[in-house]
């Protein structure tokens, strides 16, 4: 249901599971409001930003989708191949907003509308504001293909962006390829894995982040560098697990070294279930270290009994797992000692850090989001969650966020999909603030090749310099800890 | 003869062979058949499941060539976990031509006795895995070997459950059978015993000579050999009655 409200519009609609598709219109609700902010003040927060965004004339344009409404049969495209209405562009969105990994989307939702936000504040692109056509699949794959279905069919969006995860974006990647007439593309999915970056279905895709192969070639490089040759892998299993895994499986097999052990866990594991039998798996193959695959609910957890079952070796893990809400599971986990779990840890980034202010985008993007603070709709929470004020993961969004708008400014006069490959493959040298600069081609699909790595440092993420120092065979102490 | 002297007759011994017998013969047709039931029930439904695994081994071994043959084991990983949550379908994985496994569907990790195991092996093979079950697992080549083999292992475990709920359907329905069967004969024989208990009443009552026995319109009245033995012995009786009158002086000689 549209209602329109003031400058705002605003479909009504549910979280998956939760309520009907079609609501009453709700003309006062504030997209932007706040969630329960550590600290309480959360009235007088929502408040001051329902205010603000009213005098910003309602920056953030979010609709949402009922999920769980089944597809109307037989639906077919409308033939209107993505024109957009004048005054707006909208993106299809379908990512985790609930279950173990509903961090993931919410932070790089709350990145990517707060790169949004100042655009629609700012006039839009072209005089068309982004309005981001919100539904939940709690990182499940099957509810992701009906949500982009829907997003396709039903909302007739002009693209879809912002999905969160390989075992979700690998299903849906088949869709593209089936209306591939329709000239539908995803832009800049939050996953590294390889099958929307080559054939059948990298002419469908488009990343800006570096690829799992390349996260996990450099971790193993490194590491085989400073004599932990004797890699292990855990990993969820699924696409995502195995794209980790075959990724590790890979740069080892260029040193002449296989997977010392594996072990697996399920998607949706919880941070309270136990790992012990995954550990004492990987004890087995005694690892120099381990390289894990997977999200930070149940990659917290591995950490944490791998630390209290004596494991005591280098734990790395990809940018997917979300670094601020693992590290906020293992501190919370260990309240005498909040550095207790995190001491073997070191995360691989596909993004710079957040707290390098010397980096031109960093201090925009950390502008941005103390102005506007985006939240989740309300309707889409289901369960409890404070985001963090900046992490790596929003930071990824806004600058998904900030390409997509430099995109979407180069299509010439109404935005037609069929123009998208030619705005998309002018990008060239083109600084995105971060001190690499992004180039588009056909055959080139992925705008960033770097990768960062991090330690924790007295409660934070800092970037690792010195891997001797920190990792190396000699660096151990007495007690375990690098 | 009255009413309550002729309910005290029954017939007792006459058909309690019978029933023994009919309720033996039941029981009899009950065993075998179930015995037969669960044999064929239970070895077709094997051959079912194995033959369902089989397809699914081949399905994903024919859908897997283009896949593996790019070295895109997220997809392959992908394609797996779908015909993984099919029933009775607890684990799939896939070897390659060198025997390593590409991928799998198994938390926490790869059991020892798969590790250990043929990777090409084909034919239907039973294992017991620690801590998961029993399993038969087929395999099914990818490009005639030489790109790999498709293995998926179905649950034993859930396969006999399927089959104790498909044969005990069958048991219950001819236990049924049974019962409904015992009851009906001895129905039936309640409705043969009944007109041979009015007859015996009868005889017993000609004996006694008894008038209103010798009147029971009911019995005389039947139509069926019932009817006809009532009247013979009622006939008998009348003209042994009439002789004996007839002749007074005969057998004082």
């Amino acid at each position: 249901m549209i209602a329109d409200a003031g400058k705002e519009r605003v479909l009504s609609g549910s979280r998956k599971g939760t309520q009907p598709s079609d609501g009453p219109p709700v003309p006062d609700r504030d997209p932007a409001r706040a969630a329960p902010p550590p600290g309480g003040l959360l009235t007088r927060r929502s408040a001051i930003r329902a205010g603000l965004a009213g005098l910003l004339g309602a920056p953030f344009a979010t609709s949402l989708g009922a999920s769980t409404r089944p597809l109307a049969p037989g639906l077919r495209w409308s033939g209107r191949q993505g024109a957009q209405p004048d005054d707006e562009i909208l993106l299809g969105v379908s990512a985790a907003f609930s279950g173990p990994s509903r961090g993931l989307g919410t932070e790089l939702y709350r990145g990517a509308m707060s790169c949004f936000g100042q655009i629609n504040e700012q006039g839009g692109v072209n005089g068309r504001r982004i309005v981001l056509k919100l539904y939940d699949d709690g990182y499940q794959p099957d509810p992701c293909v009906e949500n982009t279905l829907r997003l396709m069919l039903e909302d007739e969006v002009f693209l879809l962006f912002g999905y969160v995860g390989t075992p979700t974006v690998t299903r849906v990647l088949p869709l593209l390829k089936k209306f591939q007439d329709q000239q539908m593309y995803i832009f800049f999915p939050f996953t590294g894995a390889q099958p929307q970056r080559e054939p059948p279905y990298g002419e469908f895709a488009f990343n800006l982040r570096a690829s799992y192969g390349q996260e996990t070639a450099g971790l193993v490089d490194n590491f085989v560098r400073i004599g932990r040759r004797r890699i292990a892998v855990f990993y969820q299993a699924d696409a995502y697990g195995r794209s980790g895994w075959a990724g590790v499986r890979a740069a080892l097999a260029r040193h002449g070294e296989t997977i010392a052990g594996e072990a697996t866990y399920r998607r949706g594991t919880q941070f309270t279930s136990v790992m012990r039998p995954q550990v004492e798996i990987l004890q087995e193959a005694s690892p120099d270290a381990v390289i894990c695959v997977g999200a930070y609910a149940a990659c917290a957890a591995f950490a944490r009994d791998a630390m209290d079952l004596g494991l005591h070796v280098p734990i790395a893990n990809l940018s997917f797992v979300g670094s601020e809400n693992l590290l906020a599971l293992l501190m919370d986990a260990s309240s005498d000692d909040p550095a207790y779990y995190t001491p073997w840890l070191v995360n691989s980034q596909v993004v710079p850090s957040y707290e390098d202010t010397s980096i031109q985008s960093v201090p925009e993007y950390r502008n941005l989001m103390d102005r506007y603070d985006p939240q989740v709709p309300e309707e889409l929470v289901v369960e409890p969650y404070d985001p963090f004020p900046y992490s790596f993961t929003s930071l990824e969004g806004y600058l998904d966020a900030k390409l997509l708008t430099e995109i979407l400014s180069r299509i010439d006069g109404t935005p037609e999909r069929g123009k998208l490959n030619d705005a998309v493959f002018s990008v060239r040298n083109y600084d995105l603030g971060i001190g690499e600069r992004v180039s588009f081609g056909p055959e080139r699909r992925q705008g960033l090749q770097s990768v960062y790595y991090t330690v924790v440092e007295d409660g934070g993420f800092v970037t690792l310099s010195d891997w001797e120092a920190k990792f190396g065979l000699d660096a151990t102490t007495n007690d375990g800890a690098p | 003869m009255t009413q309550p002297d002729q309910q005290a007759i029954r017939i007792k011994k006459l058909f309690r062979k019978t029933r023994f017998g009919i309720f033996v013969l039941f029981g009899a047709i009950v065993f075998a058949t179930s015995t037969l039931s669960i044999r064929t029930v239970s070895s077709q439904l094997q051959e079912e499941y194995e033959s369902n695994s089989a397809n699914i081994a081949k399905n994903i071994a024919d859908s897997s060539v283009d896949i593996l043959l790019n070295r895109n084991l997220a997809t392959l990983q992908s394609l797996i976990d779908q015909f993984v949550e099919i029933q009775s379908i607890r684990y799939i994985y896939i070897t390659s031509d060198t025997g390593e496994i590409l991928t799998h569907t198994f938390v926490p990790g790869v059991p020892e006795v798969i590790r250990e195991g043929d990777p090409h092996a084909t034919e239907p093979i039973e294992r017991s895995l620690p801590g998961m079950g029993d399993f038969v697992e087929v395999g099914s080549p990818i490009l005639a070997g030489q790109a790999g083999t498709v293995h998926v292992g179905m649950d034993l475990d859930l396969v006999r459950l399927k089959i104790q709920r498909a044969t005990g359907q069958q048991i219950a329905l001819i236990c049924i059978i049974l019962i409904v069967g015992v009851l009906g004969s001895i129905w039936f024989v309640k409705l043969a015993v009944t007109p041979l208990e009015e007859l015996l009443s009868y005889v017993v009552g000609l004996a006694r000579r008894d008038a209103d026995s010798l009147n029971d319109a009911k019995v005389l009245a039947r139509d069926d050999e019932i009817g006809e033995m009532a009247r013979l012995m009622l006939h008998a009786v009348k003209g042994e009655v009439s002789g004996a009158a007839s002749n007074p002086g005969s057998g004082t000689d």
